[in-house]
């Protein structure tokens, strides 16, 4: 029986579409939710501190989408193994602590040699990270490789500077140019 | 009807959602009047409901929930709205090669190509005031928040749109009625009306992608700002070719239709030509979209980092293995087309030899392209190969080797474009050797170059290897341009070995022509949901936080659910565009009864 070309047709077009939904159900299945809020109690230790802080650049800072944990090759951003004790020595006169703010508040300050000037401030839409939630990630990233020490209640020359990001809508980013 | 469409607006209404979700600084919180506002009493000696006056933040659509439904109806906008743009440039160059050359075939088969057109223009605008009022309906604040943000470009689009209906509808009914150069001018009208209708439109989309021009509240400092944002223009650009490859694509496979069903020669050997017109047409437009795609990924690097890296490096990333999937079917369909079509010529068989190679590269560009950085594997299988990247293929799945796979997949494809074209031709020039041997070398030497940037770029830092993409981009565009010119100079008054036998080509080609069509069609879906997407939990990316249940990302298989559904809709529908075109060439009623 000769099945005719409109019934071909309808069945290669089936046919083509069902293998691209196929191909997609292949691929990684990853729903991304919206980031939630961070609840902070003031008597949270710094071990607490980290694990925020590792939520964090899990999901509302996608830090982790840019940087990796220990490993090596042609990297497009720095890895962030060992940047604990690296960030004591990176700048002249500027502590673990005030170079990992600056890092993540202004970071286009000091670049690591060899990589792009590419990271956004933090404190700014789309993140909007508060300084006590920087401080948590400053918490993570001490441990790795150096010795945690923040708290809630350090200091330094950021905090504190940041407007309150407004109750709605969020305020936006003031597109110049390339970072 | 009506009485339909009060009874759905109320159902809606009825799952309104009130959540304490920001609203836009501009928007109204006060009903109009600025004072709280009862319902209005149906009679004097009732007293007023006491309830108040509440805007509605989001409503829902039952099943299927609000962005599903507009998701899809805004994704068969886009598809005919494509449509709409493409077939009339086509149509008009046709047109003009036809009164330039005083061939009478190019003046049918431009015509053919508008029959298509009011139909298909009816339907985007049907799809136009479907998802205007969907909007409004669903996501009334971020709506009226747009509205407020691009109220001045409102009126200019809806004179645009009085234009576009003018000359669609007089370059369509007055065909062969005015001077071929008030009907070309026209086409030209049809067009730009349709170009610059896009244009307004691609600002409010990419405003919601890459805004600027607003106060961090979200007011209006500037609405040029506004709608000159970072990925408009690259938007506009890409688009432009997108919807020329895609409407080529369905013109093409409108004549694979047609010649399927065709009775006679001369019917198939037209839809052949009309096929071959329309899939040289994609393809043509499609080989420079990936430089268009390039310009718009590095604008939105340029505008944020963050969602750049979302796109290729963070959820999206995915996405693109997918693509590159759909890409590599759309070269091997177009290349085997080429090749099957080079069977309708005499004295092909020079040129049949090299196609093998041909194939080798194309598929083992394919292979590197559809290579992904991280593999899917068990906790046993990331133990062995030491982490997520596979030790030898891992060194495939980065970009310096995708972009240089992509760069010759694009060469070889023109290569083979460029055999079809030379089949059953000799160049009769005396400097036809010169020729070859330099189109021969440019080939060889941007094909090198390309091959060695790419591995250049596994040993230099991150900074130098991001922009090698751009001389790898810009050498191959050289080498389309400066071939091409030569060989339009080489094969000038070249003597003719054979003759190319229109309407003797195996049916299976119309299948290919349909398939390249629905590729096409499901790539636009795809990569449509990828540049909405990429905003995830905003409205308006950095400004309009999306706070409704339909914030989340959905996985990619759900995504390419939705696209498969809408483009299966899509082809229903345009199946009822064929349908109802093709009434005009049956004969009248009156006339078959007498017949009978």
């Amino acid at each position: 029986m000769r099945v005719p070309h409109i019934v071909r047709i309808g069945g290669l077009v089936l046919a083509t579409t069902g293998f691209y939904t196929y191909v997609g159900q292949m691929v990684p299945q990853k729903e991304v939710q919206p980031p939630e809020e961070t609840v902070l109690s003031s008597d949270m230790t710094t071990a607490d501190m980290a694990k925020v802080g590792r939520r964090i650049m899990d999901g509302k800072g996608i830090c982790l989408t840019c940087h990796t944990i220990g490993k090596s090759g042609a990297l497009r951003f720095p890895d962030l193994a060992g940047v604990g004790g690296r960030a004591k020595t990176r700048v002249a006169g500027l502590s673990d602590v005030e170079y990992l703010a600056q890092s993540l508040y202004e970071p286009t300050a000091f670049v690591v040699p060899g990589f792009p000037p590419a990271m956004p401030p933090m404190n700014q839409p789309p993140f909007s990270l508060t300084d006590d939630e920087i401080l948590c990630i400053i918490a993570e990233l001490q441990t790795l490789g150096g010795t945690p020490n923040v708290t809630l209640k350090t200091r330094h020359r950021y905090y504190g500077k940041t407007a309150a990001p407004a109750a709605a809508p969020a305020p936006t980013p003031t597109p110049t140019g390339a970072p | 009807m009506f009485v339909g469409s009060m009874a759905m607006a109320s159902s809606l209404a009825s799952r309104m959602v009130q959540e304490p979700a920001p609203a836009p600084a501009a928007a109204a919180q006060a009903p109009p009047g600025g004072q709280p506002q009862a319902s209005p009493a149906p009679a004097a000696a009732q007293p007023a409901p006491a309830k108040p006056y509440e805007e509605a933040q989001y409503r829902k659509v039952p099943v299927v929930g609000s962005r599903v439904a507009i998701w899809m109806v805004a994704q068969l906008h886009l598809l005919f709205a494509a449509f709409v743009l493409a077939i009339p440039i086509f149509a008009l160059i046709v047109e003009a090669i036809g009164y330039q050359t005083g061939d009478r075939r190019y003046d049918r088969l431009a015509h053919e190509f508008t029959k298509l057109l009011s139909v298909s223009f009816s339907l985007t605008a049907t799809f136009g005031a479907a998802l205007t009022f969907m909007l409004i309906i669903l996501y009334p604040k971020f709506t009226n928040y747009m509205m407020s943000v691009f109220s001045p470009t409102f009126l200019p689009y809806v004179a645009l749109f009085f234009a576009e209906a003018f000359f669609l509808y007089t370059y369509y009914y007055g065909w062969g009625k005015f001077h071929p150069v008030v009907h070309l001018g026209l086409g030209l009208g049809l067009n730009v009306a349709g170009t610059a209708i896009m244009i307004i439109a691609n600002s409010w989309l990419t405003f919601m992608m890459s805004p600027r021009g607003v106060s961090p509240n979200g007011a209006v400092l500037s609405v040029w700002e506004a709608v000159n944002n970072f990925t408009w223009m690259p938007i506009n650009v890409h688009r432009v070719i997108a919807n020329v490859a895609f409407g080529g694509s369905v013109a093409a496979a409108y004549a694979a239709f047609k010649f399927l069903q065709a009775t006679t020669d001369e019917e198939r050997a037209h839809y052949d030509w009309m096929g071959y017109i329309g899939n040289m047409v994609a393809i043509s437009a499609f080989l420079p979209l990936p430089f268009a795609g390039y310009w718009l990924a590095k604008e939105i690097y340029a505008y944020s980092q963050s969602l750049g890296l979302t796109m290729m490096g963070g959820a999206f990333s995915w996405l693109f293995i997918i693509q590159a999937i759909l890409i590599g079917n759309l070269f091997l369909a177009a290349n085997y087309y080429l090749w099957l079509g080079m069977g309708r010529v005499e004295g092909q068989k020079s040129f049949q030899r090299v196609i093998k190679y041909l194939l080798i590269v194309i598929v083992l560009c394919f292979m590197v392209w559809a290579t992904p950085r991280s593999i899917i594997a068990t906790v046993s299988e990331v133990r062995a190969m030491r982490g997520s990247t596979h030790p030898v293929l891992g060194f495939l799945g980065v970009m310096s080797a995708k972009n240089t796979a992509v760069n010759i997949l694009i060469l070889t494809t023109f290569m083979s474009f460029l055999l079809y074209r030379r089949t059953g031709k000799v160049a009769t020039v005396p400097w036809a050797k010169t020729g070859n041997a330099v189109q021969l070398a440019i080939f060889g030497g941007v094909a090198a170059l390309v091959i060695f940037l790419g591995v250049y770029g596994y040993f230099v830092e991150a900074t130098v290897r991001i922009g090698l993409s751009v001389p790898q981009v810009l050498s191959v565009l050289f080498a389309m341009v400066s071939i091409t010119a030569i060989d339009v100079f080489l094969f000038r008054g070249a003597s003719r070995t054979g003759e190319v036998r229109w309407g003797r080509i195996p049916a299976i080609s119309q299948y290919v022509l349909i398939f390249i069509a629905v590729t096409f069609t499901w790539l636009m879906g795809l990569m449509g949901y990828v540049r909405s997407g990429l905003r995830q939990h905003w409205h308006v990316y950095g400004v309009i936080r999306d706070r409704s249940p339909d914030a989340f990302t959905p996985t990619l298989g759900f995504a390419t659910q939705v696209v498969s559904a809408t483009v299966l809709l899509f082809f229903l529908l345009i199946g009822v565009v064929f349908w109802i075109t093709s009434l005009h060439d049956r004969p009248d009623f009156e006339r078959r009864t007498d017949r009978s």
